[in-house]
């Protein structure tokens, strides 16, 4: 029975355009949708490798920018002299075009972050999401700064005749959707894998791992690749979705909602963040229901964090299997170390 | 005119320039150290990555307004009791929000401290609304002139105090008992512990010093700028970028962290491009980071 | 603490009426969307606004309101970030379902929700940007009350020689408000044989300007024409004094509040100019000063800061000119309301409101003249100069 549940759950979330016709309702899922998958692909870092990465929106910001500049085309000095011009793309291309932006820029973060541990990689992290909100804002030739890029298309598929558009509101669910189901997908393969193995076992213990032979920070690297592609492909579907993008996306708010989507749902559990996702994502909506002065939704929004932590320190999800038992097996830390190590030689 | 004549001219004019550049990174190089070093040692001593510096810091220039404009305290008592309210605030948030995640990992805290940003800044803005307050200052109005240079007689003063309160915090932290306890517990926290530091009391001291710290700077700069509800948000970043530059738990390297970065600013958007200049902060850690990840000032090695 | 508490109440004590009226009457009052920035950067320009439109709303309501049924503002918060105002636009049309918005403040924050209007076919009416694109984009839903940058730049032009300006460095916020400006008056200028010096960028949340001020110093110009809210503009007249630059600064985009700036700047407000769009300190000027002068009554009695009064009367007329096109329609519907905003007649504060058409054959935007008012602040007194 509990094999079939996540099955019918998308079951049931495939068949929500089918009868729900509030656009309103479908835009709020939307957009819930979008930040879980960004929620997912940071859990895969904090959650597996237990790094604390506090830069994430900058891979969801340089997708959707990436994204954006390709289906619109752009025209730019890359160095003094060297003027580089690219002609509108398809939709199709330029998401893929942001997705492996992304991935590059999250291989030569991981490749530079990763000298560092803990508190310093918190700040190291925060400090390039800085470095990327403030080139957007400031490259105006690139990326319109402040004005931000306008009228970006939405995607369309097919030939012509049989034409596919994601403009209205349905579309885009499914859309986002399939993206979601896919990439939680792509990371339960991984975390699963030998490769996940070796991730936990630096979590849990990175001297030992290192010791029985795990190249710590190649792994690290590619979880950090992984997470940046899927993190960026959530940031093209918002720029084609939302239609603008400006610097204000690579916002420190929108890391500490992902981290929260995580820690809420239980950081290092797949179900994780969904759970913290769809609970976070709707919190803003009812909090602005509740027609509150907007400070005071802020404050609450704040106080929660506090009392969710205190309360729920390993998460919705963890918490669920100690009372019933339940959910996923997670191999003991010994195990994931021996698997690794086997890995290895 | 003739074309000598010109080249002499902008010659010393960029000459003016260069100093005043100076100037300014020299002044603003002291409130940046101020900051940097409250938040390295709440990093060093506590491993907390404290969200709430710069809220500490907007706190402290809102108690500096309500006491000076509406009640009408005189300037200098309100700064002094702006620190310490600023200290007791810090003492409160750690007794009520950190003492009891003592043994949770630096995720937990971190979460629980963004959680306390998000809900002070708006309270400051319930409080006291989006407007922009000014706070009046008893200095001549007229700056100090001196050539083609000058600097109002208020950052001057700030520049002083900051000075006075690095110098102080160095003293505290190198030279008295509660320093030791303070360097010992920094170094082993265990070890320090059987020795017979009260770790606990270590911490809200730190905490409260750091807020302490924070508050005053706020306090000081609220007079030379506005009051805004957002304005702990740049300082916290400033202060971020100092302490990833001086190396944890180092005032000696927060300070200097502190003129490098001002100097890094002053400069680059003196003469590169002013849009860029609170990116200075971020490309240097960049810099620092591929030649010597320890930070400038590491009193211990990072990597783990 | 007594102060905090205060403010507390105060603020809980605007906030009420909308609470009140959105529990009665709900059902037959006509909805208008409202989009500003109630926090971030430009909460309190923002603010002043929603409190501008509440005086109308309930001095329409008073007047027993419009095709007998009360008016009912839906006020939103877009946190002074694109992306949030697109969300309000999306929450306004789609969930409250209002036939017509006005917002959003900036420039920035408006080109974000013109697609939007497109899209849901929902007419807005601009009160406050300034940027040219929003009307020449070819956008049909937007009606601007507001002065471009460009107006407001041909409104300037015969102070030019009158001021004997040789040399014009500029300093503007790096966003659509100030890069728009800082081109129409650099080309206004340049057509009337000014030099144009540098042109020095700045984030609209720093607050540290002496690198630029001393860049500006050294570029030796005899006028600083500054683009930018209030707050920084107080900043930068404190920096400005402090670093002995002593040109004549010209502020402009109308939301540089002198009263605020006389207040905070004090002495270092002496001697600037500044381009506002409604002068509250001679109403008498205006095109319809009994409008102006119950607005400012209401204002006053209301305890709003005086300040914002050069803000707030954005919000005012705004919802006045929705409530004229609401009564030309005859039904709050949005095709037919905007049909309607093309005839509307205002007698306003921003001057007599009518909208001829800019942009594209086919698809133009409205665009509201307003008067622009040019004014000077001397030992801390503001007084008009004549154009």
């Amino acid at each position: 029975m509990t094999r079939w549940l996540p099955h019918l759950f998308v079951l049931f979330l495939a068949s929500v355009p089918l009868w729900m016709t509030d656009n309103y309702i479908l835009h709020i899922l939307i957009t819930t949708g979008i930040f879980i998958i960004a929620a997912m692909s940071l859990n895969l870092l904090l959650g597996y490798t237990g790094q604390l990465s506090l830069g994430h929106v900058a891979f969801f910001g340089i997708g959707a920018y990436a994204s954006a500049l390709l289906s619109l085309g752009f025209e730019a000095h890359i160095a003094p002299g060297l003027l580089v011009k690219v002609l509108p793309k398809p939709v199709w291309f330029a998401m893929l075009g942001g997705i492996a932006s992304a991935a590059v820029c999250g291989y030569a973060i991981g490749k530079l972050a990763f000298r560092v541990r803990g508190a310093y990689f918190v700040i190291v992290s925060i400090s390039f999401a800085e470095v990327v909100r403030l080139v957007a804002l400031n490259w105006v030739e690139l990326t319109q700064g402040p004005m931000a890029l306008n009228n970006i298309p939405a995607l369309k598929l097919g030939a012509a005749g049989l034409e596919l558009s994601f403009l209205k509101k349905p579309m885009v669910y499914t859309l986002v959707l399939a993206v979601a189901v896919l990439s939680y997908v792509l990371i339960r393969r991984l975390v699963q894998s030998r490769a996940g193995r070796a991730m936990i076992a630096l979590r849990e213990n990175e001297s030992l791992a290192t010791s029985v032979g795990i190249d710590v920070t190649a792994y690290l690297v590619l979880a950090t690749v992984v997470a940046s592609a899927i993190a960026g492909a959530a940031g093209a579907l918002y720029a084609h979705y939302v239609r603008i993008v400006d610097p204000d996306i690579f916002l420190f708010i929108y890391t500490v909602t992902m981290v929260i989507m995580v820690v809420t749902g239980g950081k290092g559990t797949l179900a994780g963040p969904i759970v913290g996702g769809v609970l976070f994502g709707l919190l803003p909506e009812s909090l602005r229901a509740m027609a509150m002065p907007p400070e005071v939704q802020w404050i609450a929004y704040g106080v929660l964090m506090v009392l969710v932590v205190y309360f729920l320190p390993r998460g919705i999800v963890p918490a669920i299997n100690e009372r019933w038992g339940a959910g996923e097996a997670t191999a003991s830390p010994l195990r994931n170390l021996v698997v690794a190590a086997k890995a290895r030689s | 005119m003739r074309p000598g004549a010109l080249d002499r001219d902008q010659r010393r004019f960029s000459l003016d320039q260069l100093l005043q550049h100076g100037l300014n990174a020299i002044i603003l190089g002291g409130t940046y150290a101020l900051l940097g070093i409250g938040l390295t040692l709440i990093f060093g001593i506590m491993k907390v990555v404290n969200f709430t510096h710069g809220e500490v810091y907007a706190f402290g220039a809102y108690v500096m307004f309500a006491l000076v404009m509406p009640l009408g305290v005189n300037f200098f008592v309100a700064l002094v009791l702006a620190m310490a309210l600023g200290i007791l605030l810090g003492a409160a948030i750690e007794l009520l929000l950190l003492s009891r995640l003592r043994d949770a990992d630096i995720d937990t805290t971190m979460l629980v401290m963004i959680g306390a940003w998000i809900a002070m800044q708006n309270t400051e803005q319930l409080a006291w609304t989006g407007v922009a307050h000014s706070i009046k200052n008893p200095f001549p109005p007229e700056p100090l002139v001196w050539g083609a240079l000058s600097v109002s007689w208020n950052r001057l003063f700030v520049f002083a105090v900051a000075s006075l309160l690095i110098a102080g915090t160095y003293y505290l932290v190198n030279w008295t008992k509660f320093g030791k306890a303070l360097r010992a517990t920094f170094q082993d926290r265990d070890t320090a512990a059987l020795m017979g530091v009260r770790i606990d009391r270590v911490n809200t001291a730190t905490f409260a010093l750091g807020s302490g710290l924070a508050a005053a700077a706020g306090a000081l700069l609220g007079p030379v700028f506005v009051v805004v509800p957002t304005m702990g948000d740049l300082a916290a970043s400033k202060a971020f970028a100092i302490v990833i530059l001086g190396g944890l738990g180092s005032v000696v390297g927060a300070t200097v962290g502190g003129f490098i970065l001002a100097f890094a600013e002053e400069l680059g958007s003196g003469y590169i491009s002013s849009g860029y200049r609170d990116a200075m902060g971020f490309v240097l850690i960049i810099l620092i980071l591929l030649v010597r990840p320890t930070g400038l000032f590491a009193l211990k090695e990072r990597i783990s | 603490m007594s102060i905090q508490f205060g403010r507390i109440i105060r603020t809980c004590a605007i906030f009420a009426p909308l609470l009140f009226s959105s529990a009665a009457g709900a059902q037959d009052a006509i909805k208008i969307g409202v989009s500003e920035p109630l926090t971030g950067a430009f909460a309190a320009s923002g603010n002043y606004v929603a409190q501008g439109a509440k005086i109308a709303e309930d001095e329409i309501n008073a007047a027993g309101g419009v095709l007998g049924r009360k008016i009912q503002l839906i006020i939103e918060d877009n946190k002074s970030n694109p992306t949030e105002a697109v969300s309000t636009v999306e929450k306004l049309t789609q969930k409250d379902k209002v036939p017509i918005l006005m917002g959003a403040w900036s420039s920035t924050l408006t080109l974000a929700v013109m697609p939007k209007l497109e899209e849901y076919g929902v007419p807005m009416v601009v009160e406050t940007s300034s940027s040219g694109k929003i009307t020449t984009a070819g956008n049909p839903f937007i009606f601007r009350i507001s002065p471009t940058s460009e107006m407001e730049a041909k409104a300037f032009q015969p102070l030019v020689a009158k001021l004997g300006i040789k040399k014009a460095d500029f300093l503007f916020t790096n966003n659509d408000f100030g890069i728009g400006s800082g081109a129409e008056y650099a080309k206004m200028l340049k057509a009337n044989g000014v030099e144009v010096g540098v042109s020095e960028t700045m984030d609209p949340k720093a607050t540290d300007f002496s690198a630029q001020l001393a860049k500006i110093k050294a570029s030796g110009g005899d006028t600083l024409i500054v683009t930018t809210a209030v707050e920084q503009l107080t900043l930068i007249l404190k920096q400005a004094k402090d670093q002995q630059l002593k040109v004549r600064v010209i502020s402009c985009g109308g939301s540089n509040s002198p009263d605020q700036l006389i207040e905070q700047a004090g002495e270092a407000a002496n001697g600037t100019f500044h381009t506002v769009f409604f002068p509250p300190w001679f109403p008498e000027v205006t095109k319809n000063p009994d409008v102006a002068k119950r607005y400012m009554d209401e204002w006053k009695k209301r305890g709003h800061n005086v300040g914002g009064l050069t803000e707030g009367f954005r919000g005012y007329d705004g919802i006045f000119t929705i409530v004229a096109a609401i009564k030309a329609a005859g039904k709050a519907e949005p095709e037919a309301l905007r049909a309607a905003l093309w005839g509307v007649q205002v007698k306003g504060i921003y001057g007599d409101i009518a909208f001829i058409k800019q942009g594209p054959a086919g698809k133009e935007s409205g665009q509201n003249i307003p008067s622009v008012h040019l004014v000077t602040i001397t030992d801390g007194k503001v007084s008009k100069l004549g154009l």
